[in-house]
């Protein structure tokens, strides 16, 4: 070996030799940017190996969502979707509410109470004056934002902020708003701190 | 040969991958598979054949009836389809003219098209299907606006794909759906038709049965061959047999004799009939024709 190379070298020694050289850097670039495609494709496409997940569903998010929605399910998407129009707006679609303009809803006493009969009466008739939402008092008015709407709808609304961002209260009923607003006293103008507490809880 | 370790390592590390990709990584994806419940009932699904219908598999598989003939139905896609069931006190062009109205909401965009074209000579037969969309979510919201002129609208999830399209299915054949086959006869190629809901299409034990005696006194164009074997062509004795084929004039057998399958054919059949998969899975979603 060592023999056949000497000879090799001197015999002509304008040739090439080879060389250790280092790998361009074009082509680690170029496999790490490949690297880099493949693991968003597989991401958004592989449903990271979950049994249930065929295509054409990506993952297993969007195979919740293409399933029947009955119950309780569909009661609180309805809320949800009737809530992120009509309130989401000023409350936030967290329910986390926007200092200045509504108080939050999320962990608030008033969303969940036991009973829902004061609450329904807000988006009903609307609210004046001072109120304490989770220790902090809020001095604003709010129409009556509620009153448009059917009682299914309105009850899948506070059904959805009873039972969201950590809220666990019980859901409410169409039937129940159908009562509380044949009950409600005449008149339009919008409950008060005061008497909402005269109210039934 | 120093290099023998590194070249042994080397197809060691080369087959161990494979293995892994090809073996293990779909046991431990799909081998923990059992029973589950069709979508929004209580009923279990898959169900073990029974009877006939096991030994069928065997016969399925002895001759070779995976060759030519699939057992799983593909999907490309799923959709919201919206039907229109009831007018209510409506006049079908009144509904037209209400839902050309429609058309000028910039979510309707996407399927103006064809929802008109839906319209277009449509003399008021329900149910009707309007339009389908992928959008599952405009799909209700359209539905219920429609709703709102007092019309009875509904929306279902199907499934799209030419498969579906050829009606060999309402959806995609999952790995559950084969619990309970042993081997799995899932083919790879259709010189005939996809089988995996067979037991749907065709729920007559005795169509099966002329059918593998004389493929071509079903299906006229059928290119299968005949499973003549499977039957005995025997003279009629004190009474007919109850099992004789029916069969039309020209594949009957000759006056005085009769064809009666034997307990092999009569397993075949009793396992295309077990061959169904046609409800809702959590797993392949749709809604059901009631």
């Amino acid at each position: 070996m060592s023999d056949e190379k000497k000879s090799c070298s001197v015999s002509s020694a304008g040739e090439p030799v080879s060389e250790r050289s280092t790998t361009p850097m074009w082509i680690i670039v170029t496999t790490l940017i490949l690297f880099f495609i493949g693991g968003i494709y597989f991401d958004r496409h592989s449903g990271w190996f979950d049994a249930k997940v065929y295509a054409p569903y990506s993952s297993a998010e969007t195979l919740e969502a293409y399933q029947p929605k009955s119950g309780e399910a569909a009661l609180l998407a309805r809320g949800k979707k009737n809530y992120e129009a009509v309130c989401g707006t000023c409350h936030g679609p967290d329910g986390l509410g926007k200092p200045g303009q509504a108080p939050p809803l999320a962990g608030s006493e008033w969303v969940t109470a036991k009973g829902f009969n004061r609450l329904a009466h807000i988006p009903l008739m609307g609210l004046a004056g001072s109120i304490s939402v989770a220790g902090k008092d809020w001095n604003m008015n709010m129409a009556a934002m509620g009153a448009a709407l059917p009682d299914e709808d309105l009850a899948a609304v506070l059904s959805y902020i009873r039972s969201s961002w950590g809220n666990k209260a019980s859901s409410v009923a169409g039937d129940d708003i159908k009562q509380i607003r044949s009950k409600m006293p005449a008149g339009a103008q919008p409950v008060t701190h005061d008497m909402l507490m005269q109210m039934p809880e | 040969m120093k290099t023998g370790i590194a070249i042994f390592v080397a197809a060691f590390v080369a087959l161990g991958a494979s293995w892994c990709g090809f073996v293990l990584a779909p046991a431990l994806q799909l081998g923990g598979a059992k029973q589950t419940v069709i979508l929004q009932t209580t009923d279990n699904w898959p169900l073990q054949r029974t009877g006939d219908a096991t030994l069928g598999l065997q016969v399925y598989r002895a001759y070779g009836c995976a060759a030519c003939h699939t057992e799983q139905v593909r999907q490309t896609g799923v959709a919201s389809e919206v039907n229109l069931t009831g007018l209510g006190n409506r006049k079908a062009e009144d509904f037209s003219a209400f839902a050309k109205s429609l058309f000028v909401l910039p979510e309707l965009a996407g399927v103006t098209n064809a929802f008109a074209a839906s319209l277009n000579g449509w003399n008021g037969e329900l149910p009707k299907t309007l339009f389908t969309t992928t959008d599952v979510e405009l799909a209700s919201a359209l539905a219920e606006r429609l709703k709102a002129v007092g019309v009875k609208c509904e929306t279902r999830l199907v499934a799209t794909g030419s498969d579906i399209a050829r009606g060999w299915g309402s959806r995609q054949s999952v790995a559950v759906d084969y619990l309970y086959d042993q081997p799995v006869q899932l083919g790879s190629m259709r010189a005939g038709p996809d089988l995996a809901n067979i037991g749907v299409r065709v729920p007559d034990a005795n169509l099966h049965l002329n059918h593998l005696y004389a493929p071509k006194s079903v299906t006229p164009n059928s290119t299968m061959p005949s499973f003549k074997f499977l039957f005995e062509v025997r003279k009629i004795g004190a009474a007919p047999s109850a099992d004789a084929l029916n069969l039309p004039k020209e594949f009957a057998a000759a006056p005085g004799f009769e064809i009666v399958p034997k307990p092999e054919a009569k397993q075949l059949a009793a396992y295309l009939l077990s061959l169904k998969a046609n409800v809702p899975l959590y797993e392949a979603p749709f809604t059901p024709v009631k």
